[in-house]
């Protein structure tokens, strides 16, 4: 196959800027409203990890399925979440998706965007059940599990490997491994440096990503990826390296970060690296940039709007949809 | 109705087999549900295929979790766990996930799916292989319960249970699964949530389950004999179970004794009991009793897991204990 059929075409690549950038400002704001006590539930920025969440997602068709994670709001922009439905469910409303039950944790029935389990790593399996339905369904959907590197360390990993590659399941396993897990380096819990060579064991096509702040590169792998699996080849395995540039949530002061390396991490943020990109390549001008930014910003101010407007649910709504009382 | 006299084991292939007819998106998953350990799945294989009768490898909580990402998307699994123990190892799937996410979603996701697994002792199956952990349940959110106590109970809860469109558990007693019984030909469905009159008494009511219940009816005839006329109901849905049917019971009789063979604390007796002394004391006239097994693991030798158990003995002496 042509080496370039993985490109991430000009259209993709100024659609996927577009949601980093979006992401990156939804999630500033969100810290905001958490400090000003508008929004209850803090902060899991997912600051540094745009260009692989929002790319992995943003390729997406909505006919396939997600399950994220709580860092971030990248990969549910990426499959297409509004703004707006993101800041009703962070503020408890009524009008949110969940009705004001869910809070942190994203889904959307409507986009395919599948529950995301406070358990974390538990939800390995929900994604090869999901590929089963796929299958069964004669569907050519592809279901994409993404998920840290800390996530990799729960005993769900290895069974779900274990059936996705047995039952040649379209599957994708997107890990993150941005260096920490909760308020730890990995390299505390983990003890290999990759997290991706395990799944040789499971006869799975596997890739790392050495630079995963880099949105073609990203790209480059994820559209192998769904080639591979939506051709009905089975799971694929991607990891990305990137560094997380935020802490674990609001509160925490990130005592066990070495300072030196943060400081190196922070002149490699995907954002104004895929904004380079972009100029150098004469894909965008200076101007347009700035529309883009100028366009998320007013996004976000009509969303927090929309939010702050929105009323509280109703406390008599709380038995709806409680099963077997 | 037809009626045709089968073994308990094919009244449950039965309502597989009517489901998956019925519905393509009902599926079956489990460890060895193609060659079937219990006889419970046994043939479907043949008739229906690897997609649908999906052999799965020994990761309990992993492929139940597996069944409810598949409801999340469309399937109907019925997903099999060998024995009731391993409930414990799927609790994950099953209260964090199946049973809050329809409520989280505000509606926007169903999870319509049964798991089917084993309860009660049957010789030697020792701690791990014996125990019926219905209750562990109880205080999980949004699952429903059913036992059967015969064949055609077996094929009508199953079919609802899948035809329900929340998680529904249904736990079959190994004891029964040789039981033979008269089975209605065609669609048969037992209404979750509905409780039966086993018995009719004027004297005590005895709520139970399961094969506990031939314990119960022996105990009822060597009552009678003493003058003592028993109301045995058949909960048939353990949660929610039917309060209204208890209550209409407790009318004529006053006395309430709960017959099950999971153990004594923290049991379906210990809920029932709370809720009608809270809800129905002036039914009451005596204190509700609980007849259960013992606060142990359930031991492998003869004599040890006999005596962990509750018999016919402990039912009758229970039961003129609400008379005195």
């Amino acid at each position: 196959m042509d080496e370039n059929t993985f490109e991430l075409t000009r259209e993709e690549a100024l659609d996927l800027y577009s949601k980093m950038v979006l992401t990156r400002h939804t999630e500033n704001r969100h810290e905001e409203l958490y400090q000003k006590q508008v929004i209850p539930v803090s902060t899991h920025l997912g600051t540094g990890q745009e260009a692989i969440a929002c790319v992995i997602s943003g390729l997406l068709e909505k006919k396939d399925y997600l399950i994220g994670t709580h860092r971030g709001v990248a990969e549910y922009i990426g499959k297409g979440m509004r703004v707006e439905d993101i800041f009703l469910e962070y503020g408890g409303k009524a009008d949110s998706i969940s009705g004001g039950r869910s809070g942190l944790h994203l889904h959307s029935p409507e986009l395919n965007i599948l529950p995301l389990l406070g358990e974390l790593g538990t939800d390995f399996s929900l994604a090869v059940g999901a590929a089963l339905s796929i299958r069964n369904k004669g569907l050519d959907s592809v279901a994409v599990d993404y998920f840290g590197e800390g996530a990799s360390e729960q005993t769900d990993f290895h069974p779900a490997m274990n059936m996705a590659a047995l039952y040649k399941l379209p599957v994708i396993f997107c890990c993150c491994t941005n260096q920490f897990v909760e308020y730890h380096p990995y390299r505390e819990s983990t003890c290999t440096a990759d997290i991706a060579p395990r799944v040789e064991g499971y006869a799975m096509p596997w890739q790392i990503i050495k630079d995963g702040n880099d949105m073609f590169a990203v790209g480059r792998a994820m559209k192998e990826a769904i080639a591979h699996s939506r051709g009905g080849n089975g799971p694929y395995f991607l990891e990305f390296k990137t560094y997380r540039l935020a802490p674990h949530h609001s509160a925490d002061q990130c005592i066990y970060r070495d300072e030196k390396e943060y400081e190196k991490a922070t002149k490699k943020d995907p954002v104004p690296i895929a904004q380079k990109a972009l100029l150098e390549k004469k894909w965008l001008t200076t101007e347009e940039l700035d529309k883009i930014t100028a366009e998320s910003l007013k996004i976000i101010d009509q969303a927090v709007k929309t939010m702050e407007e929105s009323s509280l649910p109703s406390a008599d709504t709380i038995m709806n949809f409680a099963m077997a009382t | 109705m037809d009626m045709t006299e089968k073994y308990y084991t094919e009244a449950v292939i039965d309502a597989l087999r009517l489901e998956m007819m019925e519905d393509d998106d009902v599926v079956v998953m489990g460890l060895d549900v193609k060659p079937s350990i219990w006889g419970t799945t046994r043939g479907l294989y043949e008739e229906f295929g690897p997609n649908r009768i999906i052999g799965t490898p020994v990761c309990e909580g992993s492929f139940v979790m597996a069944g409810v990402g598949a409801a999340l998307t469309g399937l109907k699994p019925v997903v099999e766990l060998l024995f009731s123990e391993y409930i414990y190892l799927a609790m994950n799937p099953i209260a964090n996930v199946a049973g809050v996410w329809p409520h989280v979603s505000n509606g926007g996701f169903k999870v319509p799916m049964v798991i089917q697994s084993f309860i009660g002792a049957n010789g030697f199956g020792a701690h791990s292989h014996s125990q019926s952990t219905q209750a562990s349940l109880l205080n999980a959110q949004g699952i429903k319960v059913v036992i059967p106590s015969s064949p055609a109970d077996a094929k009508g809860l199953l079919s609802s249970a899948i035809r329900d469109e929340g998680p529904v558990v249904i736990f079959h007693h190994r004891q029964l699964l040789p039981m033979t019984g008269e089975v209605p030909e065609g669609e048969h469905s037992v209404p979750i949530g509905k409780g039966s009159v086993m018995r009719k008494g004027d004297d005590v009511t005895i709520v139970s389950f399961g094969a506990m219940l031939y314990r119960c009816l022996e105990a009822a005839d060597i009552l009678e004999k003493d003058g003592i006329n028993i109301e045995i109901i058949d909960l048939r849905t353990i949660i929610p179970f039917d309060q209204e049917l208890i209550a209409q019971s407790l009318e004529k009789t006053n006395r309430l004794v709960i017959v099950e063979d999971g153990r004594k604390r923290g049991g379906i007796g210990s809920e029932i009991a709370a809720v009608f002394t809270e809800d129905y004391f002036d039914l009451l006239d005596a204190p509700i009793m609980r007849v259960a097994a013992l606060n142990a693991p359930i031991p492998y030798s003869e004599p040890l897991e006999k005596a962990c158990l509750p018999g016919v003995d402990k039912i009758i002496t229970t039961v003129k204990k609400t008379l005195e």
